[in-house]
């Protein structure tokens, strides 16, 4: 009956054909490793998160009054609305973390260098995006962390000349952090964003079909494997892998991402001690305090971010291992133990 | 042939045109729903955040209140019986500073910025010092600041 249901669909409109040709008969490279897999990862993650965002919005009243009741309500009374929000919150956390593993190996491996340009280009919009879908997200608790976080970083292009304090009221709406603040993060965090990833995901998976999967530098084989079931069984084990280790963060260590201060609800006249904003802002937090100018902090970051956006451009050289290029290798082993030793010092500063 | 060039060249245009002044036309309203609000005129009364007014007696010799005025979050501190009041948003990052009355200074959370009694940036990154404003108490009390 399933059967008969599915060749009458297919005789229409030849879905098994569109099937063979993504999946089935795709052909990927046979020597790809589990850097391969790091997209599927992200992929999977992404799924969780617009999941577990709509649960919890269920719930969530996108109120300054209300928020951090709302959000207690959320982990306190809804039945498994603690592994809900939980899962939402450290996912977030492990998305960013499997994006930098994602780029990390994308740039040692040189797979950004051509005909893969636009495919890093919109890959590097993705982590700008994600980034903003975790400042926008971070204030929405209305927690004192997540209060002051939001002030920090919403205050930041105030030191831009001329325009730096009007962008500074445009992005909170006014100017302190308030309920127009919130209203603004709350629209762009559950619908501007994610249908803005969704786009670029989709266009980098595009980019990345049209142009075919890179392989290895070391990699001498021409062989091929289906991409389903072969390649999938691969991306099921490292997906499962990063599961598993979320998973272990959410039962048994929530509180890497619950600090105390994201449990006391957000003073406005009352700045707590020793704000610190995530772990993937701390390399800029700390950048900023070791800067004596904060416009030139702002400099010196938009200057790294444009190095890295603009990498495949400015680096044309055809050999992709990055271990085998005597200035290139260290400049970017250097440039990740630094960004590396940034985010430890802030941590601990 | 030519003719249907030119067609299509005109259409193609006539699309663009469509769409640009749709652009346009619904831009104008979403840009000016964006832009905030400046705030009002009035009376620039020292209030707690529920925006009670503070009377002047509430503040005490050697102590500091943390309130809002239209100017956002400012910080009070009576000195030698005298108010002084200050912005108490760090120009830094916008952090709100605390007094520390044993080391007479105004003390940021944040990044470890100090200013003085005046207000005066002294150490850490804050790159200029805090907004001072005059005070003045009305008849009945309430601390009125421009």
């Amino acid at each position: 009956m399933f059967k008969k249901i599915i060749d009458a669909i297919d005789r229409r409109i030849e879905l098994l054909d569109l099937f063979r040709q993504n999946l089935s008969e795709y052909p990927v490279p046979a020597g790809l490793n589990i850097w391969y897999s790091m997209g599927a990862v992200l992929l999977a993650l992404f799924c969780l998160e617009i999941i577990t965002g709509i649960l919890l919005l269920m719930n969530y009243v996108p109120h300054a009054k209300e928020a951090f009741a709302s959000v207690g309500y959320i982990s306190g009374v809804v039945p498994f609305g603690w592994l809900i929000r939980r899962v939402h919150a450290i996912g977030a956390n492990m998305f960013v973390f499997v994006l930098f593993l994602h780029m990390l190996s994308v740039l040692l491996m040189g797979s950004y260098k051509k005909p893969r340009e636009m495919t890093w280009v919109v890959g590097c919009v993705i982590f700008g995006v994600t980034l903003t879908t975790c400042l926008s997200g971070y204030l929405l608790p209305w927690s004192q962390l997540s209060y002051w976080a939001t002030t920090v970083a919403t205050n930041s292009p105030g030191s831009i000349p001329v325009v730096g304090d009007w962008m500074v009221q445009f992005m909170r709406g006014s100017d302190l952090v308030s309920q127009r603040t919130l209203g603004r993060f709350f629209a762009m965090h559950v619908s501007l964003i994610p249908f803005t990833l969704l786009l670029l995901i989709g266009a980098h998976v595009f980019l990345m079909r049209r142009t075919g999967i890179s392989t290895p530098p070391w990699s001498k084989t021409d062989k091929t494997i289906p991409f389903y079931p072969h390649f999938v069984v691969e991306d099921l084990k490292v997906i499962y892998f990063f599961l598993a280790i979320l998973f272990a963060f959410v039962f048994f260590y929530p509180q890497i991402s619950f600090p105390p201060d994201a449990l006391v609800p957000a003073d406005p006249l009352n700045t707590p001690e020793h704000i610190k904003p995530e772990w993937y802002f701390l390399a800029n937090y700390q950048l900023l305090k070791l800067v004596p100018n904060e416009f030139l902090g702002i400099i010196v970051q938009g200057l790294a971010a444009g190095l890295i956006f603009f990498l495949p451009f400015i680096d044309r050289n055809n050999e992709r291992a990055a271990w085998k290029r005597p200035i290139f290798g260290p400049l970017a082993v250097f440039g990740i133990l630094a960004y590396i030793a940034l985010i430890i010092w802030g941590h601990y500063s | 042939m030519d003719e249907n060039i030119s067609r299509r060249s005109f259409l193609t245009k006539l699309i663009g045109v469509v769409f640009g002044a749709t652009g346009i036309l619904f831009a104008a309203p979403v840009v000016k729903y964006l832009i905030p609000k400046s705030s009002e005129g009035g009376e620039n009364i020292f209030t707690n955040a529920d925006g009670k007014p503070i009377l002047e007696n509430e503040i005490k010799e050697g102590a500091s209140f943390t309130g809002l005025s239209r100017s956002g979050p400012t910080i009070i501190i009576r000195r030698g019986g005298k108010l002084r009041a200050l912005s108490a948003v760090c120009t830094h990052l916008g952090c709100l500073v605390k007094w520390v009355p044993n080391e007479d200074v105004f003390f940021c959370p944040c990044h470890a910025g100090k200013f003085d009694v005046n207000g005066a940036n002294i150490s850490g990154p804050p790159p200029v010092p805090l907004a001072a404003y005059n005070v003045e108490t009305a008849n009945d009390g309430r601390i009125l600041l421009s």
